[in-house]
């Protein structure tokens, strides 16, 4: 009698391809890219590090309006903040916009009162975010809509604040020093941004972010496979707050003249969850491809159409959530997670393997298989292939 | 163990993979580096056969009430001007037609950011002009530092626009700077004797320095208010803060806000059938058919504001149309549909039209240079167009008014200070406490 592949644990350290196999896992890839797997994985993890920055390094040579790059590349910062928070630990921010106003007047009166370096504005931006985010980390007590509308009023709280306080200059706007010419800060956010995508891959390949994954799962096995929970999410919570930190300190060094209304628009945090999920959460190029599709999209219409501008920004969400529920990233990614209609009119796509495999919560070896161990979540979707 | 091991040679992986990162960033900036520049020295106008001004316009949102006329009044400006075969360019020696190019920004702060700077470095556009108000003039405050190009700035009067040293590119065109405006409010309730004032503000720069600004100029008569709270300028619900200010008992009431704060404290008063002694809002002079048409005319009547024009009627011009003029030109049998912001809108073009009339170059320092030559002796139906070296406007009024009943109507009557006698308008003694009923 032989037997049964299910019925027996997995070893630590993970299940060889084989073991895999057997317990009807999807098997394990052969080459990624068309690479080796081993050279593979790895040109996953820089490309996107690499090839993002140097492909909008060029942006401005072909369209120089620098107040819109270095705009559309703060919303990819913060999409990919979105991602880290809501795309690996299942916490949706709607006042996200908090930690962005908290970055923005962290930079702008360090540069007033204290008359700092440009870069330490910027650090002390994202410092005043994660601080921000570490008054705040007991929202992360509550999950859904509770944790999503607690931000929201803790961020409308921070705005009124800051709005009132004549040290905040909330009631005459500020008028920042120039500390970097727009082309010096269109670079230094390039190089925030490649923070955050280094960040994310990070996150993705990591143990850590298996942790996450993890907990995004279910937070009850996950502690009970050992995983600190509080101590894990707590970390991604402040690394949001500060990659949102570092994006509004950019945008107020760009901006110098603004008033309180204007960082803390809760039209941000709506387009970074938008551009996040439009892309695709929990991949890394996702929330990069969101935030630029879709912002380029909203400066050709708002020049070209603008009249027509709620109605096609309407129309795109509608239609997101009806037929790309997993983002734009879906359509390449695992097969397992792409839409139906996608898999119907791209047939060879559907003929590759697909998990079906439980949770596997032991991280595999650095060996052939997936990192993420084709973890499957309540919500029936797997981790993605797409970068 | 082995975990562990494996764990920590990720780890110094990723941080290799995070110096990549920023190596590539560098290599990023040195690729970047050939990429377009600031102008490092005042920009030149390129001399074609239109002179091309760049604005904003916001068709929806908050500002759209405010912004869409103001935009009205520089198309109508520039199709007068084209009207007369262009207008005079001194450096070209002859006149030039004008275009309009404009961007909707929905009256979204961070979609102006890009707008203008996409006017300037796409379109080229050889002057700016502003959208309406300090929040959506803000990002072209800098940018246009940023470029050096001159900003012809309509109704942004921040107080931060123009205190940060000399910025030579930047011309406030109409209406003083927010701090100043309630000076003869401050003065005419000190000659009414009244002890208990009220302040309800929005908490933007416009209303908040208006605040700030009276509280100071009561405090020198010895008042202190006894009612002073900031709410959101996306207020609209009034109904608890009026009753807050109706407990203080006050002997004067100033809301200041935005035509819908404005126009929604207003609402609550005449829904409520409160009474008060004594109340001004900003924008009830600005937009008198809007807010006749929003609350009612009757309601109206008694109410304080600031005198502009078209209230305020300035016929004594050196340029452009004087007031009566324009009303009958830009809205024919429609007196009533013009309001202030249809006439700044125009006597921005005005201000623009007279740089280029007396520049001394084509560069934006030369345009400046124009600013320069005609403050102080340009009479426009704004009244004289004076500004100092920071760019701020000194030259225009801003009297009381009070809206007395008119049959069915109101008149808008100046109450404070007693006006110049160029102003053909009607000087009233105000009535106060004002009538019930």
């Amino acid at each position: 009698m032989s037997k049964n592949p299910l019925s027996s644990p997995a070893p630590r350290g993970g299940l060889d391809a084989k073991s895999r196999e057997a317990r009807g896992a999807r098997a394990a890839p052969t080459r990624i890219w068309g690479l080796p797997v081993r050279w593979g994985r790895w040109a996953r993890r820089i490309v996107p590090v690499v090839v993002t920055p140097v492909v909008l390094g060029f942006a401005p040579h072909i369209y120089d309006n620098l107040a819109f790059l270095t705009t559309m590349i703060v919303y990819v910062v913060l999409a990919e903040g979105v991602n880290l928070l809501y795309g690996f630990t299942g916490y949706l921010p709607f006042g996200y916009v908090g930690f962005f106003g908290a970055g923005a007047y962290g930079a702008a009166l360090s540069l007033t009162y204290w008359h700092v370096p440009g870069i330490a504005a910027l650090l002390i931006g994202g410092l005043a975010a994660a601080l921000i985010g570490l008054v705040l980390s007991p929202l992360l007590r509550l999950s859904g809509a509770y944790f999503a509308l607690a931000t929201l009023a803790a961020s409308q709280v921070l705005y009124y604040i800051i709005a009132n306080e004549p040290w905040t200059f909330g009631e005459t706007g500020t008028s920042l020093p120039e500390v970097f010419s727009p082309n010096q800060i269109y670079l230094i956010a390039l190089a925030i941004m490649t923070i955050a995508i280094a960040l994310t891959v990070f996150v993705k390949e990591s143990r850590f972010g298996l942790s996450l994954r993890a907990i995004r799962s279910d937070p009850v096995s996950a502690s009970m496979a050992g995983i600190n929970v509080v101590r894990t999410r707590s970390v991604a919570w402040f690394i949001s707050a500060a990659l949102a930190g570092l994006a509004g300190a950019i945008w107020a060094i760009m901006t110098a003249a603004f008033y309180a209304e204007s960082p803390f628009a809760l039209t941000i945090s709506v387009y970074a969850i938008v551009f996040a999920l439009f892309g695709g959460v929990r991949t890394v190029l996702g929330p990069v491809v969101g935030a630029v599709v879709l912002y380029s999209l909203y400066q050709y219409i708002g020049i070209s159409n603008p009249q027509y501008f709620e109605l096609v920004y309407g129309v795109l969400i509608v239609a997101l959530i009806l037929f790309l529920p997993g983002g734009l990233s879906s359509l390449v990614g695992h097969p397992g997670n792409r839409p139906k209609w996608w898999k119907s009119i791209t047939p060879r796509a559907s003929l590759a393997p697909v998990a079906s495999t439980p949770a596997v919560l032991t991280p595999a070896r650095e060996t052939d298989q997936d990192p993420s161990g084709g973890i499957s979540r309540r919500d029936g979707t797997k981790d993605d292939d797409a970068s | 163990m082995l975990w562990g091991a494996v764990e920590m040679r990720l780890i110094s992986k990723k941080v290799g993979v995070g110096l990549t990162a920023l190596s590539f960033s560098i290599g990023g900036f040195a690729v970047f580096g050939s990429g377009p520049a600031t102008g490092a020295t005042s920009k030149t106008s390129s001399a074609g056969d239109t002179i091309t001004v760049g604005t904003l316009y916001a068709s929806t949102g908050a500002y759209a009430t405010s912004s869409l006329p103001e935009y009205a009044g520089l198309k109508f400006w520039a199709k007068q001007v084209n009207a007369q075969g262009g207008m005079y360019v001194a450096p070209l020696k002859k006149k030039e037609k004008v275009k309009i190019v404009s961007y909707n920004d929905q009256s979204d702060p961070a979609t102006a950011t890009t707008l203008y700077d996409e006017l300037l470095t796409q379109d080229k556009v050889n002057v700016l002009v502003a959208d309406f108000g300090s929040v959506l003039t803000a990002p072209a405050i800098t940018i246009a530092k940023d470029q050096k190009h001159l900003l012809f700035d309509v109704t942004g009067s921040g107080t931060s626009f123009f205190s940060s040293g000399a910025n030579p590119y930047v011309v406030l065109t109409s209406l003083p700077v927010s701090a100043v405006w309630p000076k003869p409010v401050a003065a005419l309730l000190t000659k009414l004797k009244t002890k208990r004032v009220a302040i309800l503000y929005c908490q933007n720069d416009f209303d908040q320095a208006q605040a700030t600004a009276i509280k100071g100029f009561l405090a020198k008569s010895g008042i202190t208010p006894v009612y002073f709270q900031g709410v959101p300028t996306t207020q609209t619900d009034y109904s608890t803060l009026v009753q807050a200010i109706k407990a203080t008992n006050p002997d004067a009431v100033l809301e200041l806000g935005y035509p819908n704060n404005d126009i929604a404290f207003l609402n609550e008063l005449k829904d409520t059938n409160l009474h008060f002694k004594f109340v001004l809002t900003p924008f009830f002079g600005q937009l008198p058919s809007l807010f006749a048409q929003d609350v009612g005319a009757k309601a109206l009547d008694y109410t304080y504001t600031y005198a502009v024009p078209p209230t305020l009627t300035i016929n004594t011009v050196n340029m452009g149309l004087g007031l009566t003029d324009f009303v009958k030109a830009f809205a024919p049998g429609n007196a009533s549909s013009v309001n202030f912001l249809d006439v700044a809108g125009y006597n921005a073009g005005l201000a623009v039209q007279a740089a280029f009339d007396h520049a001394t170059s084509m560069s934006q320092l030369g345009i400046r240079a124009g600013i320069s030559a005609v403050s102080g002796k340009l009479q426009t139906l704004e009244g004289t167009f004076k500004v100092d070296k920071t760019g701020e406007q000194i030259g225009e009024l801003l009297p009381v008014s009070q809206a007395f009943p008119s049959g069915k109507s109101f008149a808008l009557k100046i109450v404070y200070p007693a006006i110049p006698s160029q102003v053909a308008m009607v000087n009233a003694t105000p009535r106060y406490p004002a009538p019930t009923g």
